[in-house]
Formats: C-alpha cells, structure tokens, sequence
C-alpha cells in the first residue's frame, strides 16, 4: 500500500472516531438546515421582524427563498464550522503531544498533512450532500412547490457553495501548524469570514474577483458572479496546501 | 558493521547554558545505551535532533552509516521512539491506536493484527484493548505508547523516560522487552533518571551535563547515586572556574 493511502486510511480512521468532527457535523448540517427552514417558514407566515431580516431575499419565494436564505447562511456559518474543525485536525497534534509520533515513520509529515487536507475534503463533500439533502427534504415539508430545473439548479449551488467554504478553511491548517494549536486557526478562520462579508456586502463587484470572498458574493448575489471567478476560489486550497506542506516538512520542535 | 547511531559533534544551541555543544555519542547493535542527567541536561534536546524533530546547526547523526539528511523514507521502518507523550489518540482504543502506529512505522496491513497482537501479550495490554485511550491510566498509556514504539521490531529504539508513570510490573516487563531486543540485534538509547533500574538494563551510562557528556558510570559500581552526582559537581565546579 502506498505511503499516502497509509496516511489516508490513518486519517480517515482519527476522523470517524472524532467526537468534535461528529459534533461539528450535526451542528453544521442539522443546525443550518433547521434555521433555514424555519426562517423561509416564519416568512411565508408573514412574519415582518423576519421579512425585515431577509433584505432583499424577503422578495424571493418558495425554493428560492430557501436555496437563498441557505446559501447566506452556509457562507458564514459552514466556513466558520470548516475552519475550526480544520485548526482542530492539525493543532490536537501539537496539543495532545501525538507531534512526536509523526517524526521518523516511513510516512513523511508532508504525506500527513496532504492526507489531512484529502479528508477535510471528503468530509466537506459528505456536508455538503448531506446539507443539499435535508434542504431539500425541508422543501418538500414546506410545499414550495415543484422541483424544478431551477429549483434542482439553486440546490446545485448551495451543494457547491458549502464545498466552496470548505475549500477557503485551507489557512486555517496552515496557520494551526505555524501557531502549534487550534487557536490561531480558529483565528483565522474568523479573519476570512468577516473579510469575506464585509467586501461582499461593500464592494460585491470588487470582491468577486477576489477568491476568499467570491462565494459570499455569491450567496448574495448568484447572478454577479461567474464560473471563472468561482473557479479562482482553488488557488486557496491549492496555495495553503502547499504552504501546509512545506511547513510540515519544514516542521522542527523547537519551542 | 557501522554503529546503530552514531552522533558527532552535535551542535544545537538555545542560551548559553540550553542546548547541545559539541556532543558524541554512539550505540551499538546489541547495546543498550543508558543516558542520564539533572533535568535540562539536555537528554530530551538529544533524542529530538536525532529522530530529526530539532536540526543540529553543527555536527551529524548518522543511522546505520546514514546520514540524517540523506536516509530514505523506508529507512525509517527500522527506527522505533518515544518522545515525551505517548503516541496515543485519546478518542481511539489501544488495538485502534497500536494498528494505526504500525501502519504508520510501515508494516504491511496483512502484518498488522499479528503483530499488534504480539505486543499486547508482551506488554500485558490485554485488559485494555478496547479501551480508549482517554480513558486509559498514565501508567497504561504509557505502555501503550511504548508498544506503538516497539511492535514493529526496530533495529534501533530511542525511549525518552520510558519508565514514567510504569508500575513495577510495567518496569520489568520493559526491562526483559528492551534486552530481548538489544538481544535480537537492535540498539537502543534509553534515558532515565532511575539509576538503579538503568544499571539493571544498559551495558553503557553516558552521563549528560549542560548538553555535553560529562563522563561514563559503570553499571556494576556499588553506589551509582554517589557516582553521577560527583560527575555532575565536579563538572559544573570546572564551568565556574
């Protein structure tokens, strides 16, 4: 078996067994899915404090409302919950001291932390399906009406976009790494996420074209951003999985 | 047949008094190399530059004939350690933790059960397989962390305090795992602060002092305590002056 199908199936292994990769996943999924699906309700009631929330997605109806109003929601709060879950998978090495036990294995540390980033991968897959999912089944009890192409269309994107927060937690390992904890990657993460909003809602022409905020934006706005400028959102994970790497290889414990 | 470790001149310096100066060292296969010294002597600092988690700024350490910098990945197979903590996932039972260890230290998955099953019996785990190891006492994970070191048969063990937190039993049951090892034809580099129990296993004592060795205790002297403690005095009178 190859080092890295080593490393994965090592990985895989800590994942499943995580109670904080568990609880991070219910709360993600069940959390999200149940807030959005009791706004969209409290909507459709007429509620006007929740009308008044929802800015101009208060316009939107039925599966839109829903796609939309979970977009926005998964924008921040999947980022948030990916970013933290990441810090937690490469900083508990440093804070369980299992560190030591990643030196001098025939599986190198860069083959580890690739491994690492592979399942954080996996897991955002699973999220994001497993999100699509029970948005879909809030619908259906909701009654927004037929599932239509547009409709399968916006679940697509809500699929893509909690796939897209997860890829823009990719700092967050590499600064766990650097900070030798989870803090400083839950720290970042922070740092992505209002960055994130707050060019998204400033100056949304802007930051499309900026791959940290390009999906907040389109949460926001689906129609402002296009294909190339969501595809600009890989040079995060490409980048920082590099960066991981090389500080992983590069890793000495000095302090 | 070169040294299972051979460290020359190691260089690594912290502060004036912290860190390694100029340090030789070597062990043999079929030895079992004791190394003792007062807390911050520098043992820790030694075992890290050597399994390459600190990088000396001056002199080698060679594996087998090996430098660090040029063995291989599969090399490592033959290195087993432990540093400090335990190598033990507290969310996973010790057979989870020792079956991914070994898969990690290179044993082939066919491999992997005999021999987790192996070191359970030779380290008296089997109590606690399916117990994680958050839930495991200070002493049982550290045998569980001294099994994960040494399942897959190294050729050459680096154990920083093995015996912390060990009951008697633990102790002995070290004791005859490390020389039937050293038997079988492996090296091992052991530090301690117990010297009675050092004596009872090593075949050298290199005493370890301000990140220099400071001289050697022979494992058959009467009164060992006496020994270090006149090695470490006479040291430091000599820095002073």
């Amino acid at each position: 078996m190859s080092l890295i199908a080593t490393a994965v199936h090592v990985e895989l292994r800590k994942a499943l067994a995580s109670r904080v990769l568990r609880t991070t996943t219910i709360l993600v999924v069940v959390g999200i899915a149940v807030l959005a699906t009791a706004l969209v309700a409290a909507a459709q009631a007429g509620d006007e404090q929740i009308l008044a929330q929802l800015g101009p997605l208060a316009d939107e109806t039925g599966w839109s409302l829903l796609t939309g109003v979970t977009a926005q929601i998964t924008a921040a709060g999947a980022l948030l919950a990916f970013g933290v879950a990441l810090s937690w998978t490469f900083g508990r090495e440093f804070t369980d001291g299992t560190i030591t036990g990643l030196f001098a294995l025939p599986v190198s540390r860069p083959v580890v932390a690739l491994a690492k980033l592979y399942i954080h991968m996996l897991w955002t897959a699973a999220v994001s399906l497993t999100l699509t999912m029970l948005i879909l089944t809030g619908g259906l009890v909701l009654d927004l009406g037929s599932l239509d192409s547009d409709a399968l269309s916006q679940l697509i994107r809500l699929s893509v976009l909690t796939i897209l927060a997860g890829m823009l937690a990719a700092p967050a390992g590499w600064a766990a790494t650097l900070g030798r904890g989870p803090l400083p990657g839950i720290a970042v993460t922070l740092m992505i996420l209002v960055a994130a909003q707050v060019t998204a809602i400033a100056t949304p022409d802007a930051a499309a074209w900026i791959p940290l905020s390009a999906p907040a934006v389109w949460a926001l706005e689906p129609g402002t951003v296009h294909a190339g400028q969501l595809a600009m959102v890989a040079i995060v994970p490409i980048t920082f999985a590099a960066l991981t790497c090389i500080s992983w290889r590069r890793l000495q414990l000095d302090r | 047949m070169a040294d299972r470790l051979n460290v020359q001149g190691a260089l690594r310096v912290f502060g004036p008094d912290a860190g390694l100066f100029g340090l030789d060292l070597t062990v043999a296969a079929g030895e079992v190399h004791a190394l003792v010294g007062l807390n911050g002597a520098g043992k820790t600092t030694l075992m890290r530059a050597i399994l390459g988690m600190l990088r000396l700024t001056g002199g080698s350490v060679e594996i087998d004939g090996v430098p660090l910098a040029r063995l291989s990945n599969d090399a490592w197979r033959r290195v087993g350690h432990l540093i400090e903590h335990p190598f033990a996932y507290p969310e996973l039972n010790t057979r989870t933790n020792l079956a991914l260890a070994a898969r990690l230290n290179g044993l082939e998955p066919s491999n992997v059960r005999d021999a987790v099953d192996a070191v359970i019996a030779e380290l008296d785990l089997s109590r606690y397989t399916a117990v994680t190891a958050r839930r495991l006492s200070q002493g049982n994970r550290q045998r569980l962390g001294l099994a994960a070191a040494l399942q897959h048969h190294p050729t050459l063990i680096v154990l920083d305090e093995p015996t912390n937190a060990l009951d008697p039993a633990g102790v002995i049951r070290l004791r005859e795992t490390l020389l039937r090892r050293a038997a079988d034809g492996a090296g091992a580099l052991v530090s301690s602060h117990h010297l009675d129990e050092v004596a009872r296993i090593a075949r050298r004592i290199s005493v370890l002092n301000h990140g220099q060795i400071i001289g050697a205790l022979e494992t058959d002297m009467p009164d060992l305590e006496r020994a270090f403690f006149d090695l470490v005095r006479a040291d430091d009178e000599q820095r002073r002056s």
